[in-house]
């Protein structure tokens, strides 16, 4: 076993005051009580995935739900201590928390950040109320912003909001004053995701009763290249097919090219080559761990992990999982396990890589397989750039800005 | 047995009326089949047909029962194929028997296909019992029913049987009509033997195994055989009876019903309708009715992969050890590569032989529409038979191209005559007579192109009517007609297989409605691709399919890898089983967008 070993580490807390009516993750509502007990549960899992692969070296946290801001400050405080404990929790280690408006205060949120909680993303989703109800949320656009300036007041100074788009009967107007709205909070970095209608989710029910139009997908198309154009003007990088951040002042991003989604190399300032983080200082390091394919630990009910060449996951429930924790079993019985060979995590690796701005570089690619990009996908590579859906020149291959739109068909060539 | 102590008979019923639980119940009463040993439907044994609800082979059994009069009767039953394109197996079937059981549901009364085998069993001179079935509804109207059903057969209301064959209810009573109601057998014993094959199956060990009714005459296994159409000759390995195992009896006599393992190596050699007699001492005529079958719709099924086109042939062919009707060669086409073109009874027989390929063996297939055979005649006389349109030669050197007409008869209420034509002249068709059963039913007699039968009428005539018609055809010749070849255009690239052959009139509306169509099954790929329809170069139809817009998972975190990651491998298995052209993926829909273009 390799001491010291990196890995990123998520918490999952699955409690929700109300379920949204899109959520189809591992949450739960009305279960709040059982809190306590599932971080006590949590904590043991820490110290046995010690005892397991011995003290890992965080460089980020990550809690993530659910909603991680119904945990009370002592508890957060009692996860910090185990995980420091068990693990080195780096100097400038990113910590993120989810929070959902409606559920913090100032307080709240002073608490965090003295407790070394350094990045708040926030579920905002929506300008407009009716929106809001429409998805389940429990909280107006008003509170949002009041959450917002209470982060500030609490001195949160790397700030993420979440925001939806491509909603049943949603049109491009409002979409776009939700982004003016959001733009005018001026956040460090922007998450904006396409409703995807899950199964078995309330949305779902609606809209294949009638009662709800399904969304137009060539709108939502028009709505993220929308997103896309207002981003960049106002100076964000999109490193990520959903994710956004703001530029390093310093770094000067280009202007807004529509068939480039990349610094172009002729602008100086910035190497073809260049990382996420040398653009811009607010790019979510813990997320950047996922699609990079780099391991991670994953702590709670239903939570995945990627180490050592498997990745498994929790059991899901909560109760289950308490109970799990609470015998004397050394580790949490895993729901599914499954080996990643060479072959599934190169493909892996691209699918995941493809969602970069910065891409799937040779070098990385060889210094992990010993085998390069051309050898191992030179066809598929030739036969996607002459689609225009990706570029490819010889070093490093990421998705044109046409390829972000279909990056399914994209992946699908790698798996 | 003597023959006065044999019935053969049938049951005849509407689709869902009960005929296989009947069927059952009678197994179950003469203990042929002991109740702990039935499985639902014994008599279907084909994984489809229990599935379809209809028979697709004849079966037999026979069953022992003693009657009140304390004699033990030999019944034979024979169960038939239930859909139209088998009505000449079924008319085979029905000439084994003296009687016949017409089963009604006692909720839903006399429908199309009640009335279509009382016609079939009253021209094979059957004597009828009406049954009405399922008594046990909440919603039947036994005494409704039977009242019809003795108007329509001119007996006396209480001559009409009530069971419920779910709840074992009258069944007792069913066997006792068998036995006092229907004739026995009349053939002569003595005279050379004449035996009437109505079905065969290949068995893997015994070779083929011809289902038999013995009309005259005795059927001994030491006794070579000869079969009078088809001239072949042939030593029985075993002959025997249905119970419904097969069961070794060495000799069938004059009335009896059974089987002879042929030791034929193929059941083209043993046709439907042929009749078995002695080499030795052959009969002088053989049994009346024969007619060799004839594929009348064909069709090219082709492997999804190459790969595959070994394995496909190799089914072809031991699907064909059962199925005489079934013919097929190789063929190419441009854009589908290797596969064969096939040779089908009717539609339904071509939908069951590509659902059993695609089932028992497994096999992904693109089934191009079918068409019918047509004879080109070239400008130097010659006459060529094309089965695919994409074989038509240069219209330079056709000097004329001949179509097969049919004659067809649809059975319906009185109330729908006017649907009924509407329908049948929009496809070509030539009206010839009207004929009244009664005040009620008539019978519209037309002529109409094969080409135009095959898309699809059976059906378009079932919602016309509401269910009510029914539809019975022969072959009446072949026809010339002004008939052109329709190209059909994929991202400009003419697809072979996509073909058709139209008359001139109809092909700009044909060809509007077919681009419409193929548009909507197409499925958005990376750019748009027009579909276009062409008639001697020239478009005549043109639709659009837009580009794919949008196509990417919005989140994808640690939690999601494996779960993205197995979608996107399916999404890349799925689009394996489609056939790419070019860079268009066309699925198997679009090449039978043909058959739907009555559809709104």
């Amino acid at each position: 076993m390799t001491i010291h070993k990196p890995a990123a580490l998520y918490m999952h807390i699955p409690f929700c005051r109300s379920r949204c009516a899109y959520c189809d993750f591992n949450t739960y509502a009305g279960l709040e009580e059982l809190i306590p007990a599932y971080v006590t549960a949590v904590c043991r899992e820490i110290e046995v995935a010690g005892e397991r692969w011995g003290r890992l070296t965080v460089p980020t946290i990550y809690f993530g739900g659910g909603t991680p801001s119904l945990l009370p400050l002592d508890l957060v405080r009692e996860l910090f201590q185990v995980a420091r404990s068990r693990f080195y929790v780096s100097d400038d280690a990113e910590i993120t928390l989810e929070a959902n408006p409606g559920t913090v205060t100032v307080g709240y949120l002073r608490g965090l950040r003295s407790l070394g909680v350094n990045r708040l993303s926030l579920g905002v989703q929506s300008a407009h109320d009716d929106e809001l109800r429409l998805l389940g949320r429990i909280h107006t656009w008003a509170e949002a912003v009041e959450a917002v300036e209470w982060a500030r007041e609490a001195g949160f100074a790397n700030l993420n909001l979440d925001l939806i788009f491509g909603l049943p009967a949603q049109t491009l107007a409002r979409w776009h004053q939700t982004l003016e709205a959001a733009l005018r909070l001026s956040p460090e970095h922007l998450s904006l995701y396409c409703l995807s209608v899950e199964e078995g989710t309330p949305l779902e029910r609606r809209i294949a009763s009638g009662a709800l139009p399904a969304a137009d997908e060539d709108l939502a198309a028009e709505m993220y290249e929308l997103a896309e154009e207002m981003l960049a003007e106002a100076g964000y990088f999109h490193y990520e097919i959903s994710n956004w951040a703001k530029a390093n002042p310093k770094s000067q991003i280009p202007n807004y090219k529509p068939q480039k989604w990349w610094p172009e190399p002729e602008t100086r300032s910035l190497k073809h080559e260049t990382l996420s983080e040398e653009v811009s200082p607010y790019v979510c390091r813990h997320n950047l761990t996922y699609w990079r394919n780099e391991p991670w630990l994953g702590v709670g009910a239903g939570a995945h992990s990627w180490l050592g060449g498997r990745r498994w996951a929790n059991v899901r429930h909560p109760r289950e999982y308490i109970a799990a924790c609470g015998t004397s079993c050394q580790l949490v019985p895993h729901q599914e396990v499954e080996e990643i060979d060479r072959r599934k995590e190169m493909g892996e690796t691209m699918m995941l890589g493809l969602r970069l701005a910065e891409g799937v570089r040779d070098t990385r690619f060889q210094a992990r397989f010993g085998r390069g990009l051309e050898q191992v996908f030179g066809a598929e590579l030739a036969e996607l750039q002459d689609l225009g859906l990706l570029e490819w020149n010889g070093r490093v291959t990421r998705l044109t800005a046409r390829g972000r739109l279909v990056g399914n068909y994209v992946f699908a060539h790698f798996v | 047995m003597d023959q006065t102590h044999i019935r053969n008979f049938c049951l005849l019923a509407h689709i869902d009326h009960g005929k296989s639980t009947l069927a059952d119940r009678l197994l179950e009463l003469t203990d042929t089949i002991p109740a702990r040993q039935m499985t639902e439907q014994v008599l279907d044994s084909m994984e489809l047909e229990r599935e379809k609800g209809v028979t697709i082979k004849a079966s037999a059994v026979r069953m022992r029962y003693t009657a009140t009069d304390g004699e033990e009767y030999e019944l034979n039953l024979i169960d038939t194929p239930g859909h139209v394109d088998f009505s000449y197996e079924v008319s085979r079937a029905l000439a084994a028997c003296e009687g016949a059981l017409l089963v009604v549901d006692a909720a839903q009364g006399i429908e199309a296909q009640t009335l279509a085998n009382l016609y079939l069993a009253l021209e094979a001179d059957l004597e009828i019992v009406p049954v009405v079935n399922k008594i046990d509804l909440a919603s039947a109207r036994p005494d409704e029913v039977a009242l019809e059903l003795a108007e329509l057969l001119g007996v006396e209301p209480h001559e009409v049987l009530r069971v419920s064959a779910k709840e074992g209810w009258g069944i007792e009573q069913v066997l006792k009509a068998v036995v006092t109601r229907l004739p026995p057998p009349r053939g002569d014993p003595n005279a050379p033997l004449r035996a009437l094959i109505f079905d065969s199956h290949y068995d893997p060990y015994k070779g083929v195994v011809a289902y038999v009714r013995v009309v005259d005459g005795v059927l001994v296994q030491e006794e070579p055989l000869l079969l009078m159409a088809t001239g072949a000759e042939t030593e029985p390995i075993e002959v025997g009876i249905f119970t419904p195992e097969m069961n070794p009896t060495e000799r069938l006599n004059a009335g009896e019903v059974g089987y002879v393992a042929t030791g034929l190596k193929t059941v083209r050699e043993c046709h439907v309708g042929d009749t078995l007699t002695s080499a030795l001492h052959p009969a002088s005529e053989p049994l009346p009715g024969y007619r060799p079958v004839k594929p009348m719709v064909f069709a090219g099924l082709y492997p999804v992969v190459n790969e595959d086109y070994n394995s496909l042939r190799s089914a072809l062919e031991k699907l064909q050890l059962n199925d005489a009707a079934l013919v097929f060669e190789p063929e190419t086409s441009q854009a589908l590569q290797f596969g064969f073109r096939c040779g089908f009874l009717g539609l339904f027989h071509m939908e069951i032989v590509q659902e059993r390929l695609e089932r028992e063996y497994g096999l992904d297939l693109i089934a191009t529409a079918p068409s019918v055979a047509y004879q080109v005649v070239t400008r130097s006389g010659e006459i060529v038979e094309v089965a695919s349109p994409a074989d038509l030669p240069d219209p330079a050197i056709i000097e004329e191209i001949r179509e097969p007409w049919m004659r067809i008869q649809v059975f319906t209420p009185a109330d729908y005559i006017g649907p009924v034509m509407e329908l049948i002249t929009r496809r070509r068709g030539i009206y010839r007579t009207t004929e009244y059963l009664d005040s009620q039913r008539v019978v519209l007699t037309y002529e109409m192109p094969l080409s135009e039968m095959i898309v699809d009428l059976h059906d378009r005539l079932k919602s016309a009517t509401r269910g009510y018609a029914s539809l019975d055809y022969t072959f009446d010749g072949y026809r010339p007609g002004d008939l052109v070849r329709m190209d059909i255009l994929v991202n400009k690239q003419p697809v072979d297989a996509l073909a058709l052959i139209v008359h001139r009139d109809q092909a700009y509306e044909k060809g509007s409605r077919l681009v419409r169509k193929m548009k909507e099954v197409i499925p958005r790929q990376l750019f748009k691709v027009p579909i276009q329809a062409a008639v001697g170069g020239r478009i005549v139809a043109r639709a659009t399919v837009s580009a794919l817009r949008k196509d990417v998972l919005a989140k994808c975190y640690g939690g999601d890898v494996t779960r993205k990651r197995k979608l996107l491998e399916r999404q890349k298995a799925g689009k394996k089983r489609l056939k790419q052209f070019g860079r268009v993926v066309i699925p198997q829909d679009a090449f039978l967008a043909v058959l739907r273009l009555d559809e709104d």
